[in-house]
Formats: structure tokens, sequence, C-alpha cells
């Protein structure tokens, strides 16, 4: 402490530090502050980089979804037994070493990948003086593949591997097996030539073969092997018939791999349906032309689950088509006919081969041009398309997985590629727009990510997803909004003091209400109370302002005396028994409603006047997600409303302004930025919610504004189907987009939000 | 407007007139009539038995020190202490001979007729023009025809119609303080107001726009009953007619300005406004 010093008359203890000491600290406190800046800054700008890196992760986790595939060229060799003018069927196993090679003239190959070498090669048994007319495939999946032979008979082999593991390691053998045994069967009774082929294997694994001998007659032929579970030997039961024949030679056969329908195409680009699910009265159904002008057809396959069919062209078109419920069918007849469904990147030379992918719409195409296509059915992509060779190609095989395609050319070399495909089923088109999916009547906005089978079309319309979080918002704002604001401004500018104290906290601690147990209650007290007393939705509606209004007109009838007994300001609380009455009366007058006006239950009569009616509907969203936003809204807007200065509420008055008039010409008006931000803000929350509507919508991906159906918002989808995606796969990065449509949506409102607000508030500023 | 306009009084105003003449509180028509008025605010009083005239279309000032009740008493005449829960009120306040606390008296209808001006400016987030507009649209006018005419009138009485006349929709937050203070006196008397109260309207304005709202307060009383609150005795001597001076809530004194000033009846005035008071 420095001594005493003088100071003008009186002598006074200066407590003042030594000038030392005050320079140190002022360091310390220079220190201090410099700190304290540069948190604050650190912290603020943490918090955008933190929304900035959230924002680029969901990005770069969506971005992969709209790159093409990549093909890299990795080997190349000698296709095994190869010969001019061969028309091979190539296939490759899960593992990517070995693959097969069935060749025209009856052999199947297997060989190495990485340098051609043959493993082992099968000679199908054809007869002396008999040759190999036609040859088909089935399914990918099924591994088989069907000789029509010269004498109306037939092999059927499929193209099987087997694993073996030597000391932890794997090598993949060749394993081919012949379901119908290796001699050939018989197709065609009067053994005549097949010209035309075609194989599949239905769910049972029975056999079906069809085909076209050279006479032009059609047959089908069931194969059904029957295993004795006594002894383990099988027998194989052979069923034929015929089918009513073409007007003439058909190019392609394909058979569905349930054995119910039959589909052809003539050289004439004639695309003919045959329904063959009941072979004894097979009928052909339909007929359409895949063609313009001279142009051929050289090429029919049918993709992944055999819903659709792509057909190739002599001029390199590529068209999908699959059968379509008639509309001038009657509801419950099965009669399909075909239709064109999209077409696909033209290809520079006539399409040689079409090969679908094994669990997935997609199809490798390559044409005498020496292009490599690869395509995709739902998202209608054209992935790659590019030349790949000089000489024309005339076979490509697909990996199980994907990721490795072989072509083979005319001179018989097959050259090997390493593939990145994996996501064609994605494209704006498809997540946007309305995609025709397989066996459905109409394009359609369907979210249907996932299902047990293999050959399932994943539909991922993010449009139902969209438009049902903006339904659940919608409503709950609809409830909200009107509450929220309406309270907020009889709160702030006409309650009195005392009981806002009471009001304002109480409604603020609603929102740290946990949205689950707001959820909860909608999902399994709610939903069913409102299915049992619909009419009373209705009846409040309309009786509680009607009450409200008729408590205010006889509380303006009463006495004086009474009227003043309650406190200005408090008039509001004579309205909570009203309200409970009123709500208690509606709801136990409901069951009688529903008995005197709609036989008993007003939801079947929904259902009667053809209005669906969801138990966990977008009322019982609106309501309980209103609920929880409603504390959002009320708390700005209430801070809005009450910080209006009252020099401009006392001008108004002063003018002679009634305060209703006080309140819509002057305090909403100054107080419309918080306002308004405070409806942005609920309706931020609302779409944003997840636990309410993830209890509460039922969760069915439906398209439309139903105030009675459910919905499935982007939140609740993300939390229910996040869980069960493979990490990495498109359904996984597409629920990442979902989460950033979600982002997009709550960043643009919120943005407008506060755009708007400076605006409002520029205008209404210097106050 | 009022269409008992008396001609112009003969008296000028200035404190160092001294040819000055006093008037006589008993000759003048009453406008208003304070009779014992006490206030409350909760339990406290704010107003003490005040009894006071307000001659018509004269300038009436009220004066004395901070919270001494004056604001509180204006604020009466047009009811604006309605709006505080806690203000309880005995006694009577005639204007025009007619209590202003009679159950058929309506309020807003009421403040309608006395029209008050605040200390602080309090333009309405609105253009000028809407500003002016505003009372006639609370009274359900809208043509837009004969809104033009009342806010032309209305600014050109206030003094402001040349310097707005181009800008009528422009927001009236662009206006400087000492053109606010005017729009919101023309908003006032765009509506035919018979009173108008002046909380103290000129402290938050600098000199020069003082000025003017004083020169339009001269202007204005030959039309208008004009009561104005002000903490400046120069301004009080400068505009008014007659001036009250109150402390704790009373009425200390209440005489013609030129004698208040000059001729004080109370050692506590005299006090007051030569400056030795506190």
């Amino acid at each position: 402490m420095s001594a005493a010093k003088e100071t003008g008359l009186h002598p006074v203890q200066s407590y003042l530090p030594s000038a030392d000491t005050m320079a140190r600290r002022r360091r310390l406190r220079y220190l201090a502050d410099t700190a304290a800046a540069w948190t604050v800054r650190a912290g603020g700008g943490g918090v955008v980089v933190a929304l900035a890196l959230i924002f680029v992760y969901l990005f770069s986790e969506v971005v992969p979804m709209f790159r093409g595939a990549s093909v890299e060229r990795t080997n190349q060799f000698a296709a095994p037994s190869a010969a001019d003018g061969d028309d091979p069927v190539l296939a490759l196993e899960r593992y990517d070493t070995i693959g097969m090679r069935h060749s025209a003239d009856g052999r199947l190959s297997y060989f190495m990948l990485e340098d051609g070498r043959l493993l082992e090669q099968v000679q199908m048994a054809v007869p002396d003086g008999v040759t190999i007319e036609s040859m088909a495939f089935g399914e990918p999946r099924s591994r088989r593949v069907a000789y029509g032979l010269s004498d109306g008979t037939a092999i059927v082999v499929d193209h099987e591997t087997r694993l073996e593991f030597n000391d932890g390691e794997r090598s993949v053998l060749p394993d081919p097996a012949f379901p119908l045994g290796p001699t050939p069967v018989t197709v065609d009774d009067e053994g005549r030539a097949l010209a035309s082929l075609a194989v599949q294997r239905d769910r049972n694994g029975d056999t079906g073969l069809a085909a076209q001998t050279e006479d032009g007659r059609l047959l089908f032929v069931h194969f059904e092997t029957i295993t004795s579970f006594l002894t383990g030997e099988s027998e194989v039961k052979r069923q034929a018939w015929t089918v009513p024949s073409p007007p003439g030679a058909l190019r392609e056969l394909q058979l569905t791999s349930n054995l119910w329908s039959l589909i052809g195409v003539g050289d004439d680009g004639q695309l003919m349906y045959w329904d063959i699910a009941n072979p004894g009265s097979a009928v052909l159904r339909d007929l359409a032309s895949a063609v313009e002008g001279d142009e051929r057809v050289t090429e029919l396959k049918m993709l992944n689950g055999t819903f659709s069919m792509v057909v190739g062209t002599s001029e390199g078109r590529l068209s999908q088509w699959f059968l379509v419920r008639d509309e001038r069918a009657t509801a419950g007849d099965n009669i399909f006919s075909l239709a064109r469904v999209r077409d696909f990147d033209r290809h520079p030379g006539a399409i040689t081969r079409i090969q679908p992918e094994y669990t997935r719409k997609g199809f490798a195409v390559v044409d005498d041009a020496g292009g490599l296509g690869l395509h995709y059915g739902t998202s209608a992509r054209t992935l790659y398309l590019e030349q790949v060779s000089d000489v024309p190609l005339r076979a490509v095989g697909i990996s199980p997985v994907d990721d490795q395609i072989i072509v083979e050319d005319d001179t018989g070399t097959i050259t090997r590629f390493d593939v990145w495909n994996k996501h064609p089923e994605t494209s704006l088109k498809a997540l946007w727009g309305k995609v025709w999916y397989e066996g459905r009547q109409d394009p359609e906005y369907v979210w249907q990510a996932s299902s047990g089978s293999d050959s399932f079309e994943p539909k991922y319309s993010m449009v139902p997803l969209t438009i049902g979080t903006l339904k659940a918002a919608f409503f709950a704002m609809l409830f909200a909004m009107p509450l929220a604001i309406a309270g907020a401004i009889y709160t702030a500018y006409f309650m009195a003091p005392k009981l806002r104290g009471y009001v304002k906290p109480t409604i603020e601690v609603m929102e740290a209400l946990p949205t689950v147990i707001l959820g909860f209650l909608a999902g399994l007290w709610l939903a069913p109370f409102l299915e049992n007393h619909i009419p009373a939705v209705f009846t409040v509606l309309v009786g509680l302002p009607l009450s409200f209004l008729l408590v205010a007109w006889g509380f303006s009838r009463l006495p004086q005396s009474l009227r003043l007994a309650v406190p200005p300001g408090w008039e509001a609380a004579i309205l909570l028994p009203v309200i409970a009455l009123v709500v208690w009366g509606l709801v136990s007058l409901s069951p009688l409603i529903e008995v005197w006006f709609f036989d008993g239950s007003m939801r079947q009569w929904f259902t009667d006047i053809g209005i669906t009616y969801d138990q966990r509907n977008a009322l019982v969203v609106g309501i309980a997600m209103g609920f929880a936003v409603i504390p959002t809204i009320f708390s700005i807007a209430e801070d809005a409303v009450f910080t209006v200065p009252r020099h401009l509420t006392q001008g108004s008055l002063a003018l002679g302004a009634t305060p209703w008039q006080t309140v819509t010409r002057v305090v909403l008006l100054t107080a419309s930025p918080g306002i308004f931000s405070a409806v942005m803000i609920g309706f931020g929350r609302a779409v944003g919610e997840t636990m309410i509507v993830l209890m509460a919508t039922g969760n069915s991906p439906v398209l439309n504004f139903n105030i009675f159906e459910g919905m499935r918002t982007l939140s609740a989808n993300i939390a229910v189907e996040l869980p069960e995606t493979a990490v990495h796969s498109t359904h996984f990065r597409i629920l990442f987009l979902a989460g950033l449509v979600l982002f997009v949506i709550t960043f643009t409102v919120n943005t407008i939000a506060e755009v708007v607000r400076q605006r409002l508030r520029e205008r209404y500023s210097s106050l | 407007m009022n269409d008992q306009a008396t001609p112009a009084s003969p008296v000028s105003s200035g404190m160092f007139d001294d040819n000055r003449q006093a008037l006589e509180i008993a000759r003048e028509k009453v406008s208003i009539e304070v009779r014992d008025l006490d206030l409350y605010y909760g339990t406290e009083q704010a107003l003490k038995g005040v009894n006071l005239k307000i001659a018509h279309n004269r300038v009436t000032a009220f004066i004395g020190p901070s919270g001494c009740g004056k604001s509180t008493l204006l604020r009466c005449f047009n009811r604006m202490n309605d709006l505080i829960d806690i203000c309880r009120i005995d006694g009577e306040i005639l204007i025009d001979g007619k209590n202003i606390h009679a159950r058929d008296v309506d309020v807003a209808e009421h403040r309608r007729r006395v029209g008050m001006v605040f200390q602080k400016p309090n333009p309405f987030p609105k253009s000028i023009f809407e500003n002016v507009a505003y009372g006639l649209r609370l009274q359900g006018v809208n043509d837009r025809r004969k809104l033009a005419e009342v806010v032309e009138r209305a600014l050109r009485a206030a003094a402001l119609w040349d310097e707005v006349k181009d800008r009528l929709n422009d927001n009236a937050f662009g206006l400087s303080g000492g053109q606010q203070q005017r729009l919101v006196i023309a908003r006032a008397i765009a509506i035919e107001p018979e009173v108008i109260l002046l909380d103290e309207p000129c402290s938050a304005l600098d000199p020069i726009s003082t000025a003017k709202v004083e020169e339009l307060i001269a202007d204005l009383k030959n039309d208008y009953t004009i009561v104005i609150v002000t903490h400046n005795m120069q301004q009080a001597a400068r505009v008014s007619d007659f001036t009250a001076y109150m402390y704790m809530g009373e009425m200390i004194e209440f005489d013609d300005t030129a004698r208040l000033f000059t001729n004080p009846r109370r050692k506590a005035t005299e006090d007051y406004i030569t400056g030795r008071y506190g």
C-alpha cells in the first residue's frame, strides 16, 4: 500500500495499489481481456465450423450416389474353346476368381479370371448326329443354362461352383450340375429341332422349359424334381403342353420365374405375351411392337426377378417393358398386358447381348460396335457407355457382386474389367420424380426401401417422406399457431401481470417435456381416444369458441358489481372451468351423436363415404406435435408482443383507439418480426421433430393431405430405417440424403425467417 | 374543428414583455375543471386534493420538480391512468361540465376528444401519411380522398407539411426528432380534439426543434385548449397563459403566467422559479 497522500484539503488514505502493481495487473487484465475475446471468437467460429462440417459430412455421404459407374480394364486373354461365330454365355462366381463360359457347341468351361487358364471343361452329352440349335439362360442367380438340340431334346446344366477351405485358404472349385440329368430330356414329342429356347428355375427348384420348334410350334414343358426323403433318390416328373403358336419364327423366348408368363419376340420386332399360368389353356394375351421402321429386335432378356424385360434392337436402342395389370380387366382377374416403361441411352451398334445383374435391376449390354454399357432399370440411368473394343462384342458376364465384368469379342478374346457401380438405383428422377415400378399400373411416388426378397425393386422416392414431413408440420402448425399466437397476445397484452407470472413460466416449462412422452401419449392414448370420439373433434372445434363467445356475452350482461369482482386481466381464468365443462360435455355427447347421425360409428361412416381413417393420423400428430411447438412459438411471440414499447400502445390509446384496435393496428405490426420468427422457429422444430411423429403417425409413407391418414416423415424414416441398413449401401446413403433434405429445409426456413425478421426489424427499428 | 375559436388573444407571450397584462382565470371560459382530486398508486398518494380550472383555448402549463405529480394530473385528463391497475382516483374531473368518469363516458371516444402528446416522439411504424390518418381510420374513415385532405390539413396545422409533402409514404422513423414530435401533434389534431395534452413535448428535442414546437403551440391555442407539462420554466413562461406550480402532489399556486413568474404569491413558488429550490 502506498503511503497516505495529501489530496486537496484532507489527508486521505489511498487504497490503490502501487504504480508497479497496477502496471503488472493492467497487463494481466489485458491478457484476460484478449483471452476472453479469443475464446468467444473461437466458440462462435467453432459453432459455424461444426455446422459446416455436418453439412460437408452429409454431403460427402450423399455425393457418391450420383456418380456414374467407373470401369477399368484389368486383363485380357483368349477365351477357352472359342470358335468363330460362337455365341457364348459368360458368367462369374461370387469371389471373382473363376469365370464360366458356355459355348454354342456345348462345352462348359471353367477358367481362371486372372490369366484365362482352363480349369475344367464339360462337354454336353449331345448324341451323335445331333446338333445344338439354341441356348438359353435363366435368371443369373439360378446359374441355369439350357441347350436346345436338333432332335427336340434339351440339356439343362447349372454352372455351379463350390468352396473348399484348406488351412484357412479359400479355393473356389468348379462344380457343374445337371438338375435334369446329364442326358438330354425330351421337349418336343415330335422330335423336331428346338429353334429357340427359354429356361427358368422356379421357387420350388423345378425347371420350366419353353421352346419353339423349327416348324413353328410353341411348347412348354415343366420338370418337377421330386426327391424321396426315404431313399434320397430323385425322380423327375415331366409335363408338357402346347401353347398357341406365334405368327412367325421367334428370335428370343423368355419365361418368368413363376412359370406363369412366356414372352417372345419375333424377327419383325413384335413382342408377344402368353399367359401360361394355366398351361392347359394357355393364351396369347398381348402383342406390341418394340421397334420402328425396319429396325429389328436383336436381344430380349429378363431383369432380376423376371418382372421386366429389356429389349435391344439393331439400332442400338434399349427399352424396358413389363406386364401391367390390364385396366379393362375386372378386379381379381389377373389379366396383364405389355407396357413399354422406359428407354435407355442408345448404343452405337446393334445390341448383341444383355446380361442382367444378379440382385439388382441393372444390366450390362454389349453391341457390335464394341460398346459396353451399364444401365439401370428403376432409375433409368445409363451409368457407363463407352467403346471398349475395336471388334464387335458378342457376350458379357457380370459378377454376382457387381464389381467385375468380362466381355468377349468376335475374335474370342475375353477382357476383364473392374467395376465400381455401387449406387445405380438413384437419380434425381428416381428420388423426386414419378417412377413406374415393376408391377405397378402407373408411375408413382413410392417409398419402400427394403423387402425380404432378392428380386425386390427398392422404391426410393423422397416425395412421400418430404410431403409427409410438411404435412405433419402443417397440421401441427394449424393447431399450434392460432393457440400460441393468440395466447401470446392475450398474455402479453391483456393479462394481469400476476396471472402472467404464472402462465408464462408454466407454458415455457412445457417445452422441457420430453417429446417421447408426448409421442407415447399421442400414440397410445390420444389416437384410440380420438378414434372413439370422432364427433367430439368436430363439436369441440365449433363448440369451444362458441362457448367462449357465449361466456363473454353473458359476462358483459352481468351486473357491474359482479363483473368488478373479477380483477382486470383475470377474465381468462373464468374460462378454465368453461373449457373443462364444454369439452367434457361434448366428449360424453359424442357416442350419442354417433348413434343418432352415423349409425353408431363415425369411423365406419367415414369408410362408407370413401374417406380413409387411420387410427394414427395427421390429426393426432397435429395435436401432439402442436403441443410440442406451442411453447416455442408462445414464448418467442409473447416476448415480441410484450416488448412492444408502451409509448406506442399508449400513443394509440391516446388517439382514441380501443385496446383491440391498438393490438391489431400497432402491437401486431410492431411485434411482427418477433411473431414471424416465432412461427418459423416453431415450424423448423415441427419439421425436425422425430419422437412424436415416430410414435403417432403410423409411419406409413403415403402421399396425401388427408387429415385422417398418417404419414412418414424424413426424421422418423431415418430413425426407423438407419439401424437396419447396411453401411454405405444405397439405402444408407439415401437416409443421409433424407437428413440432408431435412437440414436444408430447416436451414432454408430459418434463413428466410432471419432475413425477413431483419427486414421487418429494420422497418420497425429506432423504437 | 373547434368552432368556438376565440379571436387571438391580444396578449403576446414572452416572459420579459413589460406590457404584458394579467389575465384573470375567473373571466375565462372553463374547459377542464378539477375538483378535490386525490390519486393513489397503491397505497401511495400521488395527488392530494387538487382543484384547478383550465381555460378554454388557452395554454396552461404545469411546472414543478420531478415526481410532483404534474404528469400524473395531465394523464388524468384523458384517463390514461386507467391503464395502471393500481391507480385509484377520488374526486371529479369535468370537461365542458361533464364528469369524465361518468358511467356513460366511452373511454376511447373521450381520448379522441382529449388528445395527448408524449415526452418522447412515438410515431407508429407506418408511413407519415398513415400515422396522421391513424385516428381517422380508427373511426372507420377509409376514403383515401378524405384521408388525404385531413392529413394535409393536420400536417399544415402542425407546420410540417412543407417538409414532408413529397415523402408522405416514407416511414415516419426517417424524420428527425423534432419533425416526429410535430408529426405526433399532427396526428393528434387530425381527429379534431377539443383539448391537447402535451407531456414535456420538448424534453427530447434540440433547441431549434423546441423553438418550432413552441411556435406551433402558440398557433394551436387559437383552436384548442392546451395543457403542457414542462420542466423548463422559460418554456412555460414563453408559451403559456396560465401556469400551475405543483409540489409533492399538491397544487401550490395557479395563476396567470406573467404574474406567477413575476410576482408569485407563495414562497415555495418563488424559491422554485428563482432556482433556490432543492
